[in-house]
């Protein structure tokens, strides 16, 4: 390198930084890739660059001048930083999640970088949502491939056998009625297997959970919530106990029959509690098992977790 | 407290399915919805109009009652029914919406429907006794009044 070439690298990137402060990434990006030509071995050169690309949307080049800084500089969180973002943006979640790792790392790992460490780590998990929801929509093109197929195999035999009775009856060797008969009988058994496939498809299909719901002996008559712990009334119906004692204080009276009822009245309903917990165990597994061990923030699902 | 969750949970339950004769007109919020409700059968007193009522919940419904009223519209027209229990200003005199007659299984759809058999069983076209004094001097709201219930037949 000529003698007074770093100098001028880092004058042209002070030019830079100024104009990226003022929101001029075309021009910061200019003054970056000047800088480089004077001095290609400063990795900063290469990450302050990959910043500005990264603000122009100039995925592929941000992802060159990361990688160009990385074979500079080993330990280099800013660059596996921004790497991360253009390959998330690429849509390639898997080598954004292992470089937005490798940043949180670096991030932990040094004393003075700790403060970006809920950035990265937000990045971290938009990474895993992008590969779960891309793996997710494979999932369900494949199934709707795998139901389509068999759907179109049925139709075809039913087809097949439709033609069977219509030569049979145009043959004489079977009665038009007798004939008819057998037809709708055929379309019935059809018909019931198409259905039975495809609710066989839709119980299998964890995503089929999400629709579904809380049934209606679970729920509370007053929040219909589904109850934590339901007390049973002497007419036999079951509510939640909070919520009915926020009843009886203000009115003495079984909701329903207007019957006299007190607190002391109530008692607690054991298979039915065990009931919902069941319940609840069931689907908030589900919630957290599809989604990789992240949190669902799906309020949705918000009644279901235990207070 | 429970308001906000409950009402949710009925506006997707009324979105879904209604009896005859309810319609959900609007229920931007969770503060203040609009019915329309209709009279099923031939009663003349009632035949071929269309009713708007408006409720309104307080943050401790279903622990307390909302309040509903019969609401005048011009256009489409939404008069307010003619029936010795409802004041011609809207306000209703039924048990079940008052404080000691609520119970909080009740909910907006089966006030709908408590309100449409209110008119259908009716036959006799009048207003309350002094529902002109009514009209111009209260100042109470609906679930404030005092109702005496003593004619149950009606």
């Amino acid at each position: 390198m000529p003698p007074g070439n770093e100098y001028a690298a880092e004058q042209l990137k002070n030019q830079g930084n100024a104009h990226f402060k003022d929101g001029d990434y075309g021009t910061a990006e200019t003054f970056y890739s000047q800088a480089i030509q004077k001095n290609s071995k400063n990795p900063l050169l290469f990450t302050n660059r990959a910043n500005a690309r990264l603000k122009l949307e100039k995925w592929e080049g941000v992802i060159d001048d990361c990688i160009r800084s990385i074979e500079l500089m080993k330990e280099n969180m800013k660059a596996f930083f921004y790497l991360a973002q253009a390959q998330l943006a690429i849509n390639h979640p898997n080598e954004a999640l292992s470089s937005a790792l490798m940043a949180y790392e670096l991030c932990t790992n040094s004393s003075q970088q700790t403060s970006n460490a809920a950035t990265i780590s937000a990045l971290v998990l938009k990474a895993k949502k992008a590969k779960w929801e891309i793996r997710e929509r494979d999932r369900i093109r494949r199934r709707a491939d795998l139901l389509s197929e068999l759907e179109a195999k049925l139709e075809e035999d039913y087809k097949k056998d439709v033609h069977e009775i219509e030569d049979r009856i145009a043959s004489g060797s079977v009665g038009t009625i007798e004939g008819q008969e057998e037809k709708a009988d055929r379309k019935k058994e059809y018909d019931d297997k198409i259905n039975d496939l495809r609710t066989a498809f839709a119980l299998s299909d964890p995503e089929n959970l999400k629709l579904r719901e809380v049934p209606d002996y679970l729920v509370d008559g007053i929040t219909f919530e589904i109850m934590h712990d339901p007390v049973v009334t002497r007419n036999g119906r079951s509510y939640e106990r909070a919520t009915l004692i926020e009843h009886l204080k203000r009115s003495p009276t079984d909701p329903l029959t207007r019957e006299t009822l007190t607190i002391g009245d109530l008692r607690p309903n054991m298979a039915l509690r065990e009931a919902c917990t069941e319940f609840m165990e069931r689907n908030s597994g589900w919630v957290y098992d599809c989604v990789d061990g992240e949190v669902d923030g799906d309020t949705r699902w918000a009644h279901l977790s235990c207070t | 407290m429970f308001a906000t969750k409950r009402l949710q949970k009925e506006l997707i339950k009324l979105n879904e399915k209604l009896p005859p004769g309810i319609t959900l007109v609007k229920a931007d919020d969770l503060k203040e919805w609009l019915m329309d409700i209709q009279v099923m059968d031939d009663n003349p007193i009632y035949k071929d109009e269309t009713y708007r009522l408006k409720f309104t919940f307080s943050g401790n419904y279903p622990i307390e009652a909302p309040e509903v009223v019969f609401t005048p519209v011009q256009t489409p027209s939404r008069p307010i029914p003619l029936h010795p229990h409802i004041y011609s200003n809207g306000i209703i005199c039924l048990d079940m919406l008052a404080r000691e007659g609520w119970s909080p299984v009740h909910n907006v759809e089966s006030v709908c429907v408590s309100l449409q058999s209110m008119l259908t069983s009716n036959t006799k076209r009048e207003r309350p006794e002094g529902d002109d004094k009514f009209v111009k001097y209260n100042t109470r709201r609906p679930k404030d009044i005092n109702f005496v219930f003593h004619d149950n037949g009606v």
